[in-house]
């Protein structure tokens, strides 16, 4: 399957789906004025990526600096595919990057992994 | 009361509603069973997001908040930082005309020096003769030749006090009138030629010592009703300029003022100096506050600004500097005879 790489905008993230190497990262910060366009394209990927992706080892970075509510939604369906992919049997781990000083983030992606009972979940401070 | 609030109360409760039904379905068919029990799942999931979407758009708009507080504080210290640099530069623009009339005081005082220490030597001289004189009158010894040399000493000298004490006199009355319009600011009618000339012999001290020669032409009885103050401060401050920036000790050059009618009511003052010049990178610069090639060595960089504000402000004209390269500084001022 192709991999799938969207540079950043202004009001999107960097996509990079490495999905031969088991790799993916969505990077930067995300608050387009259609969020059906930028998140589209990535359900797509991953919808096909997951469908076929078994007991696989892969490993998804979020390294997000800010975001806005439907950014949010977006990702809180895309922690419920993933979840799914892993209970199905997918070896999945989910990092999230957040600045040492950003609590917001790093609050964020504590709520974010409340749900997840299948996916090991990484909160990472960075400096 | 407070902590029994809930924002999801509803929905809490129709789930407990949701999961009553469920167990009230227990004779239903597997498939109901299993389609109400993913329902639930589905709706307590969806409250589940809910609430963390209402957390995020909280934390985003208190974010925002605080950004915005942030902006209105530094955006306050801003204008506070404009508002005590305007106070600063008004105060420099105060000292600058202060300093200005520091000089112009100085250079009255210097070239009144010259006539009054004359009058003085002659009178004191008069005083000796007069002495000598009632001495011989007091011993009856007066010759013919003793008293027509006492008569010529008498005439020589008062005719020297008379002359340099009316030197003095008009040096007075043209630096008390330059003095006053530099202070007051005050609008009256005055001619033209005659107040160029009595502020170059203000500044006549300065000018003389460093050996300029100056060159005036302008049409005898044009009359303005303008601040002649302004005026005088501007050329004030053309000519020290030329003094300070353009010769090189003990270089003497020439400096020229010409007056020209510009249509009906205006005139055209050309000033020029022939000395060293502004460098064209300069040229666009010197009229802002504090532009100055000489700071640290007495350059404020007002002189030019004080100028430009004169100019356009109360003499209601516009002012332009050159440089052609290699022939000196050149400022052109036009103004109304009557603003
Ligand atoms: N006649 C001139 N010849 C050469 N350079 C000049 C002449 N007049 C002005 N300048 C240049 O323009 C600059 C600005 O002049 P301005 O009168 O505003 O300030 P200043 O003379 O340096 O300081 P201040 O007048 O406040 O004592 C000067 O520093 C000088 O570089
Ligand atoms: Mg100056």
């Amino acid at each position: 399957m192709d991999n799938l790489t969207i540079a950043a905008t202004e009001r999107s993230p960097a996509v990079d789906f490495d999905f031969a190497a088991g790799r993916l990262s969505l990077k930067g910060e995300s608050y387009p004025e259609d969020a059906s366009a930028v998140f589209g394209p990535i359900f797509a990927a991953l919808e096909a990526f997951f469908g076929a992706a078994r007991d696989r080892e892969v490993s998804f970075d979020f390294d997000l600096s800010y975001f806005n509510s439907s950014s949010a939604k977006a990702l809180m369906n895309m922690f419920q595919m993933l979840d799914q992919a892993a209970g199905a049997g997918c070896r999945l781990t989910v990092n999230w990057f957040y600045a040492a000083d950003d609590d917001t983030m790093k609050e964020f992606g504590e709520d974010f992994s409340e749900d997840l009972s299948h996916v090991a979940f990484n909160l990472v401070s960075v400096e | 009361m407070l902590s029994s609030f809930n924002l999801f109360d509803a929905e809490e409760k129709s789930l407990e509603q949701a999961e009553d039904l469920r167990q009230r379905l227990e004779q239903a068919p597997e498939a109901v069973r299993d389609g109400i029990a993913s329902l639930i799942e589905a709706y307590s999931r969806s409250v589940r997001e809910q609430r963390r979407l209402v957390r995020v758009s909280d934390r985003l708009q208190a974010q925002l908040a605080s950004v915005n507080q942030e902006l209105g504080k530094r955006k306050a210290e801003a204008e506070d930082a404009l508002e005590s640099l305007k106070a600063a530069q008004e105060s420099l623009v105060q000292a600058e005309k202060l300093a200005s009339l520091g000089a112009l005081v100085g250079g009255v005082a210097h070239e009144i020096n010259t006539p009054v220490g004359i009058a003085l030597s002659c009178a004191s001289h008069l005083a000796d003769s007069t002495t000598s004189m009632r001495k011989l009158f007091e011993a009856d010894d007066i010759s013919v030749e003793d008293f027509e040399r006492f008569m010529d000493t008498v005439k020589d000298t008062t005719g020297l006090i008379l002359s340099n004490c009316e030197r003095a006199a008009e040096l007075i009355r043209s630096f008390k009138q330059v003095a006053v319009d530099r202070t007051s600011s005050e609008r009256r009618r005055f001619d033209l030629a005659v107040y160029i000339r009595e502020t170059l012999a203000s500044m006549g001290p300065h000018l003389r010592q460093a050996g300029h020669t100056v060159r005036l032409a302008c049409p005898e009885g044009i009359v303005m009703d303008s601040y002649p103050g302004a005026l005088s401060q501007v050329l004030g401050n053309f000519v020290m300029n030329s003094l300070v920036h353009g010769y090189d000790p003990g270089q003497s050059g020439t400096l020229s003022i010409t007056v020209e009618h510009e249509g009906a009511g205006s005139v055209r003052l050309t000033y020029v100096d022939d000395g060293r010049g502004i460098p064209e990178d300069n040229l666009g610069r010197i009229f802002d506050p504090f532009f100055t090639t000489k700071r640290g060595s007495g350059g404020s960089g007002l002189g030019l600004h004080i100028v430009y504000n004169l100019v356009t402000g109360p003499l209601a004209g516009s002012v332009n500097a050159e440089s052609p390269a290699g022939h000196g500084t050149l400022f052109t001022i036009v103004i109304p005879l009557s603003p």
